[in-house]
C-alpha cells in the first residue's frame, strides 16, 4: 500500500486505473459502495460519475488519546478492493500513524494541506484531547493535541469524529476523567461534526461514511447526535439474531445453560443491544464473519455515550444515574417504598392514640 | 379574612354539607390513571425482570412481546387520560384547578404550613378546602404530574427507538441524548416508575386518614363526586363565597 503524499487533483478512477484496475472492477466496486450507502440501483451511475469526475478528496488524520483501533478496523474492510479504493479514494495526506514521512517534514505536510486547501479537506479525528493541565497529557512533536486540532480545524471542510474516542470521550473519559480528555465536539464548536462511534466502528461504517461524503459532496444525514443515520439510526436489539428468543421470552441465565447454547437472547446477561445503536447486526464484523452476540457475548455498548461508566456489563440494570448512588433503580425503589411504607405504620400508629383524644384537649395557635 | 379557618376537626354532631366536587372526567381519570399506573408499574417489572419460562419451543411463543404490548397499550391509555385532564384543568370546575400550588401567595405557604403541622400532629387547625389543600397540591403536582409526564417523555423516547423517525420520536427522542444515552435514560424511565409506589402508598394512607379523621367521604367521592363535610357551617360558606383557587 503506497501511502506517500499524492496530487488529489487527479481522480479516483486516474489512481485507480494507474494501480490496475480494470473498468469492469471499478463499476462493480462503485455498484458495491452505493449499495453500502444505502442507494437504489439508479444511484450506481452517480458513484461512478464522482469517482471519474471529482478530484480525491484531501485528508488530514489525526490521532489524539486514543488505541489506533479505528485505523485497524478501517484498514480491515472486508471487499479487498475496497481498502485499495478507500484509500485511493481520498487523498490520505497526513497520518502519522501510516504514512512514510516523520518529524518535521510529516508536520510541514500537515501545514501545507491546510495552506492549500482551506476550506477543501476533511479533518478525521481518531482520539481526543485532554484539556486538564495545559493539555500535556497528550503531545505530538512538542505541540498539545488539543492546539494541532484546533488548527487544523480552523480551515477543514468538516470533521470526522472516529470512533467512540472523538464522538463520546471513551474509556480515557470515564470517571474520574484524570486528563479531562473530551470529544471533538466539545473542542470545536463551528464545524459540521460527524460522529462515527464504536470502539472501533466497523470498517464498512467507516468506508461507508467516506464513500458518501466523496459523492455527494456533502455529509450523509445525521441524526440528533451527529451520527449517520444510515448506520446508526437503529439499535442492534432491532435487528438481532436472537430478537425471536427476546419476544417469545427466552433468556439465556447463565452462560453454560441450554439456553446458551441453543442461542437464546442475551437479554438478562446484561447485553447491551436493546440499549446500543450501531450497524454490528447487519454488517457483523471481520468481513461479516460473526459479531459478539452472535458469538454468544452480549454487547457492551462500546458505541454508546458513557458506555465504560454504565457498568457493570453483565448486568442489565446498573446503578441509578446520581452521584453517589451505587444501587439499582429497583433496589433505590424498594429501599424508599419499605421507608415510606414503615412512616405511614408509624403515622397511623400515632394517629391511633391521638385521635381518640377529646378536640378540647388541644386548641389551636393561630 | 385568612384563607385558613378555624376548625377542629371529629368534633360531633356538626351540620354535614354535600358539595359536588369531583365532576365525571376528574373521577374518568383518577380511575384510569390507578388502573394504567397499576398495569404500567407490573409490566415494566416484569420487562425488567421477566421471570417467567416459557415452554416448548420459541416458534410458538409471544410472552415478552405480549407484556411489553400491553405495557404500550396502558401507555398509550394514560396518555390520553393525562392530556385530557390537563384539558378539563381549564374547562371543568373551580375544584379541577384546586391544588395549584401559588408559591409567590404568603396565605397558600400558610395553608401548606397549617396542613403539614396538621398531619404532623403539631396543631388541630386545618384548612376548610374542598379541593385539594396545598400540601396536597403540592404532592399531586410532584407525583403524578411532574413524575407523569417525565414518565410519559422517557417511555415514549424509548418507545420510539424502533422507529426513530416517527412521530413519537419525533416529539420525544431528543430525550435520550439528552439523559446521556438510552441505557441512562432506561435507568431513569425505571427509578421514575417506582415514584409512583412510593406515591401511591401514601396517597391510599392519607386518604383512608382523612376520611376518618374528618368525616368528609372522601373515599367515596372519588365514586359519587360529592364530599361531606363535617365542619363550621359558616366557615364553609364563607370560603364557598370567596371561591377556590
Amino acid at each position: 500500500m503506497v501511502l506517500k503524499q499524492c496530487d488529489p487533483s487527479r481522480t479516483t478512477y486516474d489512481v485507480l486505473r494507474e494501480h490496475g484496475v480494470s473498468r469492469r472492477d471499478f463499476v462493480k466496486f462503485c455498484t458495491m459502495m452505493a449499495a453500502a450507502i444505502g442507494l437504489p440501483s439508479t444511484g450506481v451511475a452517480q458513484v461512478v460519475k464522482a469517482m471519474e469526475t471529482k478530484p480525491r478528496l484531501p485528508v488530514i488524520w489525526l490521532h489524539g488519546l486514543e488505541c489506533t483501533c479505528c485505523s485497524e478496523s478501517f484498514i480491515r474492510s472486508s471487499h479487498p478492493i475496497a481498502q485499495d479504493v478507500i484509500l485511493n479514494m481520498i487523498s490520505l495526506d497526513y497520518d502519522d500513524t501510516l504514512q512514510a514521512a516523520a518529524g518535521h517534514h510529516a508536520e510541514d505536510i500537515r501545514r501545507d494541506i491546510i495552506k492549500k486547501y482551506p476550506g477543501g479537506y476533511v479533518l478525521a479525528v481518531e482520539g481526543n484531547a485532554p484539556t486538564k493541565d495545559g493539555g500535556v497529557y497528550c503531545t505530538i512533536g512538542g505541540e498539545t493535541f488539543e492546539s494541532i486540532l484546533r488548527e487544523s480545524a480552523a480551515n477543514a471542510k468538516a470533521i470526522i469524529a472516529w470512533g467512540s474516542c472523538a464522538s463520546n470521550g471513551c474509556v480515557q473519559a470515564a470517571k474520574p476523567n484524570p486528563t479531562g480528555a473530551v470529544p471533538v465536539h466539545k473542542i470545536i464548536t463551528d464545524k459540521p461534526i460527524i460522529r462515527v462511534p464504536g470502539c472501533p466502528p466497523i470498517a464498512e461504517v467507516m468506508t461507508g461514511v467516506l464513500a458518501y461524503i466523496l459523492t455527494f459532496d456533502r455529509l450523509p444525514e445525521l441524526d440528533r447526535i451527529g451520527r449517520p443515520k444510515m448506520f446508526y439510526e437503529h439499535r442492534l436489539h432491532d435487528k438481532c439474531q436472537r430478537r425471536p428468543f427476546f419476544d417469545a421470552g427466552k433468556f439465556v441465565e447463565e452462560w453454560d445453560d441450554e439456553g446458551a447454547r441453543k442461542g437464546w437472547c442475551l437479554y438478562k446477561m446484561g447485553c447491551r443491544g436493546p440499549t446500543t445503536y450501531n450497524s454490528c447486526s447487519n454488517f457483523k464484523w471481520n468481513c461479516g464473519v460473526s459479531w459478539p452476540v452472535g458469538s454468544g457475548h452480549g454487547c457492551i455498548g462500546c458505541s454508546e455515550e458513557n458506555y465504560w461508566d454504565n457498568g457493570p456489563l453483565y448486568e442489565r440494570l446498573s446503578g441509578v444515574p446520581l452521584p453517589g448512588v451505587e444501587s439499582t433503580p429497583q433496589q433505590v425503589g424498594t429501599a424508599v417504598a419499605l421507608t415510606v411504607g414503615a412512616a405511614v405504620v408509624a403515622h397511623a400508629g400515632v394517629a391511633a392514640v391521638k385521635l381518640r383524644k377529646p378536640a378540647s384537649n388541644n386548641t389551636s395557635v393561630s | 379574612m385568612s384563607q385558613v379557618a378555624r376548625v377542629y376537626p371529629g368534633e360531633k354532631d356538626q351540620p354535614k354539607k354535600l358539595v359536588y366536587v369531583w365532576q365525571r372526567p376528574v373521577r374518568l381519570f383518577h380511575w384510569a390513571t390507578a388502573i394504567c399506573i397499576s398495569v404500567l408499574f407490573l409490566t415494566g417489572l416484569y420487562i425488567a425482570f421477566p421471570v417467567l419460562t416459557t415452554p416448548g419451543e420459541a416458534w410458538n411463543q409471544f410472552l415478552m412481546a405480549r407484556v411489553r404490548q400491553i405495557h404500550f397499550f396502558a401507555a398509550y391509555l394514560w396518555l390520553v387520560a393525562y392530556l385530557l385532564r390537563c384539558v378539563w384543568f381549564f374547562l371543568g370546575n373551580k375544584y379541577a384547578r384546586s391544588g395549584m400550588p401559588r408559591p409567590w401567595s404568603s396565605a397558600w405557604w400558610r395553608e401548606f404550613f397549617v396542613e403539614l403541622f396538621s398531619y404532623a400532629f403539631v396543631r388541630r387547625e386545618r384548612s376548610t378546602r374542598l379541593g385539594h389543600n396545598a400540601l396536597a397540591g403540592v404532592a399531586y403536582t410532584i407525583f403524578p404530574i411532574g413524575l407523569g409526564l417525565a414518565q410519559i417523555l422517557t417511555g415514549f423516547a424509548l418507545y420510539s427507538e424502533t422507529d426513530p423517525s416517527g412521530l413519537a420520536g419525533r416529539l420525544t427522542g431528543w430525550m435520550i441524548p439528552l439523559l446521556g444515552g438510552s441505557f441512562r435514560a432506561h435507568m431513569w424511565h425505571h427509578l421514575f416508575a417506582w415514584g409512583f409506589l412510593w406515591f401511591v402508598i401514601v396517597h391510599v394512607y392519607i386518604v383512608v386518614f382523612d376520611s376518618i379523621r374528618d368525616r368528609n367521604s372522601l373515599v367515596e367521592s372519588m365514586i359519587t363526586g360529592y364530599k361531606s363535610l363535617e365542619v363550621d357551617a359558616t366557615a364553609v360558606g364563607k370560603r364557598d363565597q370567596e371561591g377556590e383557587h
